[in-house]
Order: C-alpha cells, then structure tokens, then sequence
C-alpha cells in the first residue's frame, strides 16, 4: 500500500474549479509549493512540462491553474482561469516549455516550476499523482539540492548548525510519526533542512520549531 | 487507516460500526480535528456538489469554453420532465445529476473532485438519484459520502485514481464502486454487502481508458459519468439482492493495478489513442488548438 493518499478529502475532494483534478488542481498546488518556498516578489516563471502535461496542458488549462498555485491562489477561487493574465499585469515574465521525453522525476503528470528574481531562485519538481494530491519529488533553493520521498507534508527549514537534532527530537515526539531528515550546509553556520513527514505537526510543535529557526516553511 | 476492504470490513464486524463511522475516525485522528469539524467539511463539500448538479441542469445549463460540451443536463431534464422517459425516474435523475455536475467541471465552474474532477458527476449522480426516491436526510448525506471515502483511500492508495496513470478505469470504475458501496450501505445493507457492490462495480469497468478529445475533459468523459452512475446503481441494488462478485475486492482492486500498468500510454489521458484520435475527435482538436499541434 503506498499511504499517499492520508485524507478523506484528498478523495472527496478538493472543492476546486474545473476541469481537471491532476492536471488543475493538482497543477495549482505544485504551484502553491514553489509560491510558499519563495515567499519574494517573483519576476520570472518558467514552466516545464513532461508527458502527459506536456501533451494535453493546454486543454486543461494546467497553465492558469500552475501559475494561479503561484500566485498563492487556492484551488476553489474563481479567479484561477485568469492567472496568467493577472501574473502578466504584476509584470511577471511567464514562460511554459513542453518537453519530448520522459520524466526527470519518473511520473506522466510532471511539472517543473523555476521562480526567479535578480536575488533568488528557487526550483520544484513535482507530479500530480490524481485526485488533486501531489508529491514533490526534487527541491532546489538557490543551488541546494533536496529529493523528497514525494507526499506532503514536507517542512523545510533554515536552521543554526547544530540545531538539527533538536528539531528532528520535536519533530518526532508525536505519536506515530515518521520523520525523514536531509541536510545541506551553506554558509555561515546556517543549515538548510528537509524532513518529510507521515502528517502535519500540531501548532505548538510547529511553534517550537521556528523558535529554532531563521526560516520555516510548511508544505 | 486501514490497509485494504477486507480489513476495514472486518473493523466495521468487530466493532459493530458502519463504514463511516470508522472513516470519521480515522480521519479525526489522521487531521488532528474534532469530530464537528470533519462532519462540517464534509458537509461543505456536500454542498458543493449540490450547487453544481443544480447549476448545470437549470435553465440552458452551463457551456464549456470550447463549446465541445454543454448544454444537455438541461436537456435531459426537460426530457425527464416531460414523463417520456424510458428508464424510469432513478436512472433519469442519476443521468441528469451525473451530466449536469461534469459540463459545470467542463465549464471551468466549482466542483467537488470524488475522486478527480474528471469523474466528478459519478458520485453525485448516485446519491442525489437516490435522494429524490428515499428522501436521504442530509446527515445520511454526509455519511454516504464517508463511505465512498473509505473506500475511495482504499483504492487510490492500492491501485491509482489518476486516468495519466490507469486509464478511466481509475476514475470513472473507482467512483462507481465507491459510490455502489456507500449506496448500499444507506440503503440498509451490511458493510459486507457494501464491499461486494464495490467489487461488482469496479469489475465491470476494467480497462476502460481514458482517451479525450484534444486532451479537454469533455468529450468522452461528460457521459461516461452517466455509465459509471447507472453501473453503481445496478451494482447497489445486485448486493442488497444477496449477489456476490466471486473475486474479492482487494484483488479487483490489484487486477485493476496490474492492468493500468499494463496500458499503452495512448490510452492514459494523452490525447493519443482512441476517440481523440477518430476523424472527427482531430477535426475537434484542431479547431481548438489550431494546426501546430502535433
């Protein structure tokens, strides 16, 4: 059994707008995972699209709804079918890529969402599995590599060296959860952290965390 | 949460609950939520979906952008109005609701996905089918549609929901045997009765594919909500009758894995394969896209 699927409403469910719950509304949730990892003001979205979203993107409107995600839109508000127009007005430079070939993340719904300014990049590969859930298969932020296992929830965050294992401690003093742990070293005594998660962490955990961190980010 | 059919049926046995009750359980647990607020959420999407079946068969209906689809929950309303139908009113309704919910997808209006949006009329089709004949109360509502739930999770997380993945089988066969399932057990049946109703249901459907006109979520998909509807109802009405499928559900479940895998990926929602590639389903896409498609 592979457990991706944890919510009831990830099966009755999302409440979103059509037409299609892979290639819509699944589209605006990678794009929401890419809009909360860059938390800046975007001038750059690329769009790079695999096998069946490269194929069929266009016609069910997979455009808006990825660029809706990051825009921070959720998958039911009415103004998903315009996002790209409204991406344009705030000066957005949007651009879409159907790639031939297979996946780099090995899943027909595959999109690659690259959010640029002058300052930051920020790069997020994910596929829509069905049904409007999503796994985020590669993450990278300014150049530091992460591959999670796929299924949300995923925490990444910026963290003092050393402060590692007191989080993960945190992280894993709930019931039955199952925490995994990557982590990358950048410079000055900071260390960019992932863990994937078996279910989202309660607020005072979430809380405590962040009391140990410069960043953190829920997806 | 359980790991496959026979284990949540055995759960429901020893503990002498319904299949929903277990699956608001489970879902507490899983969401950290009280009990109000995922009976509330679920209402929320119960609402939802009503305002889509009402939307799409009032009046003219809804239009997709397209103009591929539309139109025809109104039709068929007016049909079933008119007395003239040869059905009979439970499979009217069922194909009206199924119809109408799928063209407000089409046209880019608010559904709720049960499981994908795809396969989004299926289940409304079902339960407001049966709302009309036994008038439901809106509690059993909510419960009908934890059950198809329950036995949503089971299949997404066994097999796949996901038509790029294993064809319409996937989408429209699961919510159909979703919807079969929790149609019986609002109907009286046992959870055991239930589970037969999901195994008939997704059997009749293996190896559908998932083939769109130009790739849109239209043409074949509005209608083909209308099948899995009427197949969830036939297969309800075959379990509470004492029919059984033979083949247990959890391996209809693994035969419906094996053969999504086993499926060109023209026929997983590329565009590639059969109707959309018809004379006719080209000239379509065409018309859309313009030439420079390939």
């Amino acid at each position: 059994m592979s457990g991706n699927y944890k919510s009831v409403f990830d099966i009755i469910g999302p409440v979103m707008v059509g037409p299609s719950s892979s290639h819509t509304a699944g589209a605006v949730a990678i794009g929401q995972v890419a809009h909360k990892l860059f938390s800046q003001k975007i001038t750059q979205v690329t769009i790079d699209y695999y096998e069946s979203f490269a194929k069929t993107h266009r016609g069910h409107g997979t455009d808006f709804a990825i660029i809706a995600g990051v825009l921070g839109m959720q998958t039911d508000d009415l103004r998903v079918p315009d996002a790209v127009r409204i991406a344009k007005m705030k000066g957005i430079k949007v651009k879409f890529i159907e790639h031939e070939g297979k996946s780099p993340i090995n899943h027909p719904n595959t999109s690659i969402v690259t959010l640029a300014n002058k300052d930051k990049e920020v790069k997020v590969a994910g596929c829509s599995i069905g049904g409007g859930t999503i796994e985020i298969r590669k993450i990278q932020i300014d150049g530091h590599e992460f591959f999670p296992t796929g299924p949300l929830p995923i925490i990444i965050c910026l963290a003092k060296d050393g402060k590692q294992n007191s989080i993960l401690e945190s992280l894993a003093c709930g019931d039955d959860f199952i925490v995994k742990k990557a982590e990358r070293s950048i410079s000055s005594g900071c260390c960019l952290l992932e863990f994937d998660l078996d279910k989202k962490p309660d607020e005072q955990i979430l809380e405590h965390i962040a009391s140990m961190s410069k960043e953190l980010i829920c997806l | 949460m359980y790991r496959n059919v026979s284990s949540l049926i055995k759960a429901c046995d020893e503990l002498n609950l319904p299949i929903w009750e277990l699956m608001i359980r489970s879902e507490m647990k899983y969401a950290r939520a009280t009990r109000q607020e995922v009976w509330d959420k679920m209402k929320n999407q119960l609402q939802v979906m009503e305002n889509a079946a009402h939307r799409g068969a009032d009046g003219n209906g809804v239009h997709s952008p397209t103009g591929l689809t539309g139109g025809e929950a109104a039709k068929m309303r007016k049909y079933r109005e008119s007395g003239k139908g040869l059905s009979g009113e439970l499979i009217l309704s069922a194909i009206q609701n199924s119809l109408a919910t799928n063209e407000v997808n089409a046209a880019m209006g608010l559904i709720c996905a049960t499981p994908t949006a795809g396969s989004s009329g299926t289940i409304p089709g079902v339960l407001f089918s049966i709302d009309q004949k036994l008038h439901l109360t809106e509690d059993q509502k909510i419960q009908f549609l934890f059950t198809a739930g329950a036995f949503g999770l089971l299949t997404a997380n066994n097999a796949m929901i996901a038509g790029a993945v294993g064809g319409c089988q996937a989408e429209v066969g699961s919510a159909s045997a979703m919807a079969a399932a929790a149609a019986v057990e609002i109907c009286g049946g046992t959870p055991n009765q239930a589970a037969e109703a999901f195994a008939m249901a997704l059997s009749n459907l293996l190896g559908l594919v998932c083939d769109p006109v130009a790739g849109l979520v239209e043409i074949p998909c509005v209608k083909r909500n209308v099948v899995g509807s009427v197949n969830a109802l036939a297969c309800a009405d075959m379990a509470l009758a004492g029919l059984t499928n033979k083949i247990p559900a959890d391996e209809v479940i693994g035969a419906m894995k094996r053969i999504g895998e086993n499926m060109p990926v023209q026929l997983r929602e590329t565009g590639l394969g059969g109707l959309a590639t018809t004379k006719t389903g080209l000239k379509m896409k065409i018309r859309i896209f313009g030439e420079d498609m390939d």
